[in-house]
């Protein structure tokens, strides 16, 4: 495997005026709901256009978020690498019952690990601690409260007295999903479409197969699509000027053989001037629009942006990385593969982040 | 304890009634048995009666050995047993003489083993039975002899309440290492919601404490898991699916040879196996979508109700797992409670009975997004191609169509899915499946038609085979069928409002319908127009476009649906020109059903304007149909005015003489070799073949009557012979 490094500092600098001029398209103010709305004749049957990416992003930047979540759980979020599923509608999930799902859950972990013997749950010896909790301040309007779970176990050998170590934890979230597509849903059923899990694999399928008993819901894989890692690219770019990126690193695969993958790392500040150069001439016209000017970025912009990052490759390398895909997408701020693992290393943009993989969870819903 | 304290009552005075139920059960016994007094003072002289009442009359604590007596009546009980099996009086009487130990436990394991019933087993004696098992001093061995041989006859014990109302009594038993996997079984059978209880699952974690993981006890509590999921929680290794043993061994050909000489034929319980889901194929998938999830009663929503008031409300309810046969579904039908994973319900034939008249919205959705998620997760999102072919995949599409089948309906989630797929179909992948599949949306609105189905089918359609156009054909006009007949089910005469689908409710005005069925109509025009022109006329694919045909010009008649649109010229002439006969009668039928249709519709346009057909559509027929009989009878084919023209110079450049006729039904391709055939029985002197003679007044009736005879109806129809 060719893996062709383009550290900071190298001594091509990304051109600013590498990127073609392009002709602003009106920034469209469509959301997906319009097309949800227009098959809701359809009742529960959306058609494969009804949903679609949205193509206009609100850089949301939570200041407050400190403020609003729990310290300990923003540490924890802020901690981990989740892999990252879509989770159907639950079937009469209520958030008032946390306490006694957390009962169930480590009795069924616990009867899982013990094939064959019934549990007795009342006088139930754990050796697994589950801990359901809310995170208050991390849904939008329309979603649900998110819920965080936590599984506490003891080694098996441990002391009596040694405390319980945290070995899994998880939690399912819904940031401003799609209020047309959740408010079509009856109200026994509560939306938290993205399930994000860091732990052993086992203990995840079977944390999955205890929600999917009981609240009668699908959990499938949930990948990070090329279009949202691009997204990604772009939008943590755009932080650069409050918090410093370190670096933009770009891994693609280029469909060869041999596979051919390339690791594309961009100097923060050239990476930032090229944003720059791409949001140019929008400002005007955002100004028009009564928007603060820099909070919408559109997706021309994000293409036109991974435009530039390609050409200057090409320039170099002479290998035209668009007709790859985008593997991981990583800055300081964070990171992003494909197969669906995502490190929010900044709370600030954790809003911005869900968002957007709320959407893709959204837009794998089979109905 | 109660319940011990009061049997043992009862079973020191006959006359004491467990309750007013079998008091009156008792006396239905009593007059039974003054009956019998009667047969037997008939049969005085009968020694197996006289053995009988041996049996039952002998004093406590007679000897054995040594007593010829008992011996002999012994053996003749015996024979009786082995031969034709011992009525019901003869079994109570044996086991109470067995189990009372009135003569020592000497005789007991060979009366327990030539208890064979000739029919029922009295439910009193089992009962009673069970008693004499703590009163007397019965050895272990002869008491698991006694339990495996109710286990062995429970289904022919006549009744089985009373059994259940000793259940806390039988459930003492259960401490007893060396009876416990019996009892459990006996449990297991008797066991009824009402009998699961807190302290009883106690008592069986207990014991699976100090015995380990035993089978019988998982088997128990699996069904109490059953009953109440909130009071057990288990895992049940996949190994461990087989259910009790058999313990029939003793009596089993013995049993068999007295049922099959009395002609009855009980089933035996004893091979009761778990309702759990049969193991699904060995081999290791790694994506397991498309499994079906186990029927399962709900746990959470119990949990809310404190174990206190579990009572009435929650156990009015029967969960669906418990549900084993239409009967009982009939009988619960108001308060069966779904299971926890609707898409269970796709395994379970009698769970799709009760789906049929589920109109719980929330209930058809949980089942919906499962669908969908098993469905996009197999075909779409898996990247790897390998397990698309998989036999899973099959038998869980042909699992769906016999569902949707049944139902008389598609499910939302395959149709939306459907829409995505078409895109990415390759036409042949599980072609029939999804051909069915796709005959089962319902109708589409006529603004998203194009989009959703025609883009897409247009494209599969002209790039695949003859093979994918017929099937595609004959989807089509499976799928226009569907549509007319919910209409035809569905439309009222004044509420032109039609729920099509209704689970989802769309309404859809009637000429939101007609749209939707116009614009199917006519993309299919299309398409066969197409079709037949790539495939060179074929004769298979232009008889899928026929059956076609055959739904479309009934529509009023047949469906009730105010359009009627004719076939386009793509599809006429190759059918008019076809060089086989049946294609030329069909499309003779389809235009004499289309003037019945057009007749019809005109006759009661005139009483109620019920709508209005356009002067186009009637012009177009007409033209047809003048085409079509002058071409065939009258012999004009190139006449001026007909839908073919050729140029005059053309035609006689063709040195066809007497082209006008090469279309009639002497000299059309598709019926020359009858013409030829007629011309043989006619004139079977002549030797110069003159068909054009054929064309008189007289041949040419009995030529069409010859036709007509040879089974080409629609002929018949459009001109009928004089």
């Amino acid at each position: 495997m060719l893996n062709m490094e383009q550290h900071r500092g190298s001594a091509v600098r990304t051109p600013i005026n590498g990127v073609p001029v392009q002709k602003r398209s009106k920034s469209y103010r469509l959301s997906y709901g319009s097309c949800l709305g227009a098959a809701s004749r359809f009742g529960f049957t959306p058609t494969l256009t009804a949903r679609r990416f949205s193509t206009t992003r609100r850089v949301s930047k939570l200041h407050n978020v400190k403020e609003k979540i729990n310290a300990d759980q923003l540490a924890l979020l802020v901690k981990m690498e989740w892999k990252l599923s879509y989770v159907t509608p639950l079937y009469q999930f209520r958030h008032t019952k946390l306490k006694s799902y957390s009962r169930q859950l480590s009795v069924f972990i616990t009867a899982e690990k013990q094939q064959g013997l019934a549990v007795d749950v009342d006088r139930v010896q754990n050796s697994y601690r589950v801990s359901f909790s809310l995170v208050h301040g991390m849904a939008g309007t329309d979603d649900a409260e998110t819920v965080l779970i936590q599984v506490h176990s003891k080694h098996m050998f441990a002391k009596k007295d040694e405390p319980q170590k945290l070995i899994w934890s998880g939690w399912l979230t819904c940031m401003n999903g799609n209020s047309d597509y959740l408010g079509s849903l009856p109200k026994d059923f509560i939306c938290l479409p993205l399930f994000g899990s860091s732990g052993p694999e086992d203990l995840t399928s079977l944390v999955q197969s205890w929600f999917k008993q009981n609240f009668d819901c699908c959990i499938g894989p949930l990948e990070i699509s090329h279009t949202s890692l691009q997204w990604l690219a772009a939008l943590w770019t755009n932080c650069h000027n409050e918090d410093n990126i370190q670096h933009l690193k770009l891994i693609w695969s280029l469909p060869v053989a041999p596979p051919l993958q390339i690791t594309y790392t961009v100097d923060p500040q050239d990476a930032w001037d090229l944003w720059g150069s791409v949001r140019k001439g929008s400002g005007a016209e955002k100004v028009r629009e009564e928007e603060e000017p820099g909070k919408i970025i559109d997706i021309d912009e994000v293409m036109s942006f991974m435009q530039g990052l390609n050409s200057h490759f090409y320039k170099h390398f002479r290998l035209d990385l668009s007709s790859g895909s985008l593997k991981e997408v990583a800055t300081s701020l964070g990171s992003a593969k494909y197969n669906g693992k995502i490190k929010i290393s900044n709370s600030k943009y954790m809003i911005t982040t869900l968002t957007l993989l709320t959407e893709g969870a959204l837009l794998k819903m089979p109905i | 304890m109660a319940e011990m304290l009061h049997l043992s009552v009862t079973s020191g005075s006959d006359s004491s009634a467990l309750s007013d139920q079998s008091a009156s059960s008792r006396v239905g016994n009593r007059s039974l048995r003054v009956a019998e007094k009667e047969r037997r003072k008939n049969e005085a002289e009968d020694p197996f009666v006289a053995a009988l009442k041996y049996f039952s009359d002998v004093e406590a604590g007679t000897p054995v050995v040594g007593n010829d007596d008992f011996e002999n009546n012994l053996v003749l009980v015996e024979k009786v047993a082995y031969s034709r099996g011992l009525h019901p009086e003869a079994i109570s009487i044996m086991l109470e003489f067995a189990m009372s130990l009135r003569m020592g436990t000497t005789p007991c394991v060979r009366i327990l083993k030539c208890l064979i019933p000739a029919s029922v087993v009295p439910q009193e004696a089992v009962v009673r039975a069970w008693v004499w098992l703590t009163v007397g001093k019965i050895p272990t061995s002869t008491q698991i002899l006694f339990i495996k041989w109710v286990l062995t006859v429970f289904d022919m014990i006549d009744g089985k309440d009373h059994l259940r109302a000793v259940y806390g009594f039988i459930f003492s038993f259960v401490t007893d290492e060396n009876l416990s996997p019996f009892i459990c079984h006996v449990l297991y059978l008797l066991t009824r919601k009402e009998s699961v209880r807190v302290f009883r699952v106690r008592k069986l974690l207990e014991l699976q404490l100090k015995l380990g993981r035993q089978p019988y006890l998982l088997h128990l509590l699996s069904l109490y898991k059953v009953f109440c999921p909130e009071l057990v929680t288990l895992s049940i290794p996949s190994r461990l699916r087989s259910g009790f043993k058999n313990h029939n061994n003793p009596w089993k050909s013995a049993l068999s040879a007295v049922q099959k000489r009395n002609g009855c034929q009980v089933p035996s319980s004893t091979s009761l196996l778990f309702t759990n889901k049969d193991k699904t194929a060995s081999r290791k998938r790694k994506h397991r979508h498309l499994e079906l999830p186990a029927l399962r009663s709900v746990t959470i929503q119990m949990d809310q109700t404190a174990s206190s008031s579990i009572s009435s409300n929650s156990r009015m309810v029967v969960p669906l797992v418990q549900v084993h046969s239409f009967a009982e579904l009939l009988e619960n039908i108001h308060r069966i409670e779904l299971p926890a994973q609707m898409g269970s319900l796709l395994g379970s034939s009698l769970a799709l009975q009760y789906l049929d008249c589920v109109q719980d919205e929330s209930a058809l959705l949980r089942l919906n997004f499962w669908l969908g998620f098993a469905l996009h997760e197999e075909f779409l999102f898996c990247g790897d191609g390998a397990s698309q072919t998989s036999e899973e995949a099959l038998l869980f599409l042909n699992k769906l169509l016999s569902t949707q089948h049944f139902l008389q309906e598609g499910f939302f989630s395959s149709e939306a899915f459907l829409y995505k797929f078409l895109n990415f179909w390759d036409g042949s992948l599980f072609r029939p499946q999804i051909l069915d599949l796709l005959s089962n949306i319902p109708v589409v609105p006529s603004t998203k038609i194009g989009q959703l189905l025609f883009e897409p089918l247009m494209q599969l359609f002209f790039t695949s085979s003859l093979f994918f156009k017929c099937g595609l054909m004959e989807c089509l006009n499976s799928m226009l069928l569907k549509w007319l007949t919910w209409h035809s089910v569905y439309a009222l005469e004044d509420d032109l409002d039609i729920s099509l689908n209704s689970h989802t409710s769309i309404n859809m005005t009637l000429s939101g319908f007609k749209d939707s069925v116009m614009k199917l109509i006519h993309f299919v025009g299309r398409l066969a127009s197409v079709g037949l022109q790539l495939e060179g006329c074929h004769s298979v694919l232009l008889s899928f476009i026929l059956d076609f045909y055959e739904t479309v010009c009934d529509t009023f008649l047949k469906y009730g649906l105010p359009l009627v649109v004719v076939p386009p010229p793509g599809v006429f002439y190759p059918a008019l020109m076809a060089t086989d006969p049946v294609s030329v009668d069909r499309l003779a039928y389809i235009m004499h059903r289309y003037k019945v249709n057009l007749m019809s519709a005109k006759t009661q346009e005139k009483v109620t304007e019920a709508f209005y057909i356009s002067r186009q559509t009637i012009r177009e027929f007409n033209h047809y149909m003048v085409v079509m009989v002058n071409c065939l009878w009258n012999s004009k084919m190139f006449h001026p005015g007909m839908g073919v023209q050729l140029g005059e110079e053309l035609l006689l450049r063709s040195n066809v003489a007497q082209h006008w006729r090469s279309f009639d039904l002497i000299h059309h391709p598709a019926f020359l070799s009858y013409a030829v055939d007629f011309h043989q029985r006619c004139w079977p002197a002549r030797r110069d073949m003159d068909l054009n003679s054929i064309k008189l007044a007289k041949p040419w009736s009995w030529y069409l009557e010859y036709l007509y005879s040879q089974g080409y109806d629609g002929l018949k129809q459009i001109v009928p012979a004089h």
